[in-house]
């Protein structure tokens, strides 16, 4: 059933993101990683990952990318009121980490925001690297600034800290072997570069993916990775990287509504 | 440790490891997660009902989780027979269980045009999904008429040599008289029953939660229904069909209370919200055990057993 939640702020990070912080009526049990559907009445219901939380405050990082995200963008304002079901899915290995590294494309870095906090409680070392189209997308670089132990922002065209893509921290500004483990979350194709990569320096690698929800409990079939018939919404959304490169569908194919295989090129391209 | 006594049965000449059935709709959508169910240990599967045409569905929300089961308003969201063929292909080449595709449609033509096109691609047997109550002017229509569903049976019996299943509403005043038509048009099996119509209205926010406002309900809150209608189809058309008995089982008591009343194979399809896919497993063990403790040596015997005076 749903929990009744109220919004108590909303910001501006971008022109096409914002942040809503909630204040939901009961205390949820999450762990990062996971989601929450979101339901805005007689609008539709998504799937948003929890990029924070205390206490009772839960905060969604949302980019406008149609019908649902834009409602939330234009109609949504202080005091209004949704509905909030999950959590959902399984999220990041929390447990025996000394240090990661996690590397971010756009409004992927909501669940990361959220698993660095965690991280931190526990003692953990963290990098962060945050990737960006250019200087008017970079947002809540300084949310890591107390968390992580170095935060490098990249942006495609240079236009605001590093010129480049953030796969580039991989090679270019880290050791990997120094990392028990990389998370990563952003565009598929990108964190499709990252897992492999790590895979081939034998470091361990998560990443979150996404897929059409329906359900969201793992029982109407919209979000199955082939061949080994994984649920992003159950088994995931976050996935081990050895078991995604067993998943021929990974950075290639993404699932519409009707359950047709569509490739993943043509929807980022876009 | 799963003893001597058999849990096999055949079904309308299919045999099935033993008598779980993955229930239409609930995943069933593409060959992989197939292959995972199969795996952990069902007896056949049942696909997710395909149109002639794609369809995407009604928008979220679809489903709204209660304590005692689920209301869902998927609104028949499938990839088309012309896409799902290669989907059963492959499935066909990884299981060795049975596949049972089921079948959708709004005109006797499409329904006909599907089944021969999911037969001819390998499928075991189709199921013809006469009684989804939340799409407009599909199943409910055809599924609660019995000229109609009549109609429809024989047209498709005509065409499709393999064995039939007819998925039956229980939104319906009499749903023996729509088994009985369904029976007369040449169905092998009757599976019983399909989702309660049913709404849920948050009260915060007013409004019913589910897209299309209407909704089907599943699990434990059905299972009392489903037994009642296992029960009167079996004391009705026991000696023409076999029957699959399907609402809100979750665990052995409630596969075995539905064989009691008459059916030959239990579906499966909410429990897995709660219960995981380690559900057919423990349900398995759970009705070998009560085979054992019984005294009976086959499933087979139990079928029935509680019409006897
Ligand atoms: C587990 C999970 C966590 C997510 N977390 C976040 C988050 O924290 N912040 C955030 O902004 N978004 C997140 N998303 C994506 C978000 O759910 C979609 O952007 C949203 O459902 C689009 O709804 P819409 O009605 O606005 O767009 P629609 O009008 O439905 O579609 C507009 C466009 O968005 C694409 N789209 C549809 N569904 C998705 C999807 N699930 N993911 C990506 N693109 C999609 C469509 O293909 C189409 O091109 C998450 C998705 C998943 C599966
Ligand atoms: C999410 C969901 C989708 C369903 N889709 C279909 C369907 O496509 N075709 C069909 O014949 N029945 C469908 N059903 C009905 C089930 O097959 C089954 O008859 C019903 O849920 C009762 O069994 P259960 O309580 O074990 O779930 C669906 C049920 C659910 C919960
Ligand atoms: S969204 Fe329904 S199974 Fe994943």
């Amino acid at each position: 059933m749903y929990i009744v939640g109220r919004i108590l702020e909303i910001k501006r990070l971008t022109c096409r993101i914002k942040a809503f912080t909630v204040e939901v009526c009961e205390r949820v049990n999450t762990t990062p990683g996971q989601f929450m559907m979101v339901w805005i009445p007689q609008v539709g219901e998504i799937p948003l990952s929890i990029a924070y939380k205390e206490d009772r405050l839960l905060e969604f990082i949302v980019a406008k990318v149609g019908r649902v995200t834009g409602h939330m963008h234009d109609n949504l304002s202080k005091g209004d009121r949704l509905a909030i079901r999950g959590p959902y899915g399984r999220g990041f290995t929390l447990r025996n980490v000394e240090k990661c590294l996690m590397i971010a494309g756009g409004y992927g870095l909501a669940p990361l925001l959220y698993l660095s906090h965690e991280l931190k409680r526990r003692g953990t070392e963290i990098d962060v690297a945050l990737g960006f189209r250019t200087r008017e997308d970079v947002f809540y670089t300084n949310r890591f600034d107390h968390v992580a132990d170095h935060v490098w922002v990249f942006t495609e065209d240079g236009s605001y800290g590093i010129k480049g893509m953030v796969t580039e921290v991989m090679k270019k500004h880290v050791k990997l072997k120094d990392y028990d483990i990389v998370y990563t979350c952003g565009p598929e194709l990108m964190m499709f570069e990252v897992v492999k990569h790590c895979l081939e320096q034998g470091v361990k690698v998560e990443a979150s993916l996404e897929r059409v929800m329906k359900c969201g409990i793992g029982i109407c079939g919209s979000c199955i990775l082939d061949p080994l018939g994984l649920r992003v919404c159950k088994d995931g959304p976050v996935f081990d990287g050895e078991v995604l490169m067993k998943i021929n569908d990974f950075g290639r194919y993404w699932r519409c509504l009707d359950g047709r295989k569509v490739p993943i090129k043509s929807r980022f391209n876009s | 440790m799963v003893g001597s006594s058999s849990l096999s049965i055949e079904l309308s000449g299919l045999s099935l490891r033993n008598p779980l059935i993955l229930a239409s709709g609930i995943l069933g959508t593409t060959f992989s997660i197939m292959k995972r169910i199969e795996a952990e240990g069902v007896g056949a599967i049942t696909t997710k009902s395909i149109t002639r045409e794609p369809r995407d569905g009604y928008p979220n929300p679809v489903v709204v989780e209660l304590e005692y089961g689920l209301v869902n308003a998927i609104g028949l969201s499938n990839p088309g027979i012309e896409y799902f063929v290669h989907e059963i292909k492959l499935a066909k080449r990884l299981l060795k269980i049975p596949l049972i595709v089921s079948v959708a449609g709004g005109e006797i033509e499409d329904i006909v045009y599907v089944s021969r096109r999911a037969a001819d691609a390998g499928a075991d047997a189709i199921e013809l999904n006469l009684s989804c109550p939340h799409v407009r002017g599909m199943g409910m229509e055809l599924g609660t008429d019995p000229i109609m569903v009549k109609e429809v049976v024989e047209s498709v019996r005509k065409r499709v040599s393999k064995p039939l299943f007819v998925k039956l509403s229980p939104n319906v005043t009499s749903i023996v008289e729509i088994g009985e038509a369904a029976a007369d048009g040449g169905a092998d099996v009757l599976v019983a029953i399909n989702t309660v119509k049913a709404m849920v209205i948050d009260v915060y926010l007013k409004k019913p939660i589910l897209s299309n406002r209407y909704g089907g309900l599943s699990g434990p809150a059905i299972h009392p229904i489903a037994v009642r209608c296992v029960y009167e189809l079996y004391e009705n058309l026991g000696d023409e069909v076999e029957i699959v008995g399907v609402g809100g089982v979750e665990t052995w008591r409630d596969a075995i209370e539905l064989i009691l009343a008459g059916a030959s194979a239990v579906g499966i399809g909410t429990a897995i919200v709660r219960r995981g896919l380690k559900v057919f497993r423990e349900i398995i063990q759970g009705m070998a055990h009560y085979l054992e403790e019984e005294g009976f040596s086959s499933i087979d015997e139990v079928v029935g057993l509680a019409h006897r005076r």
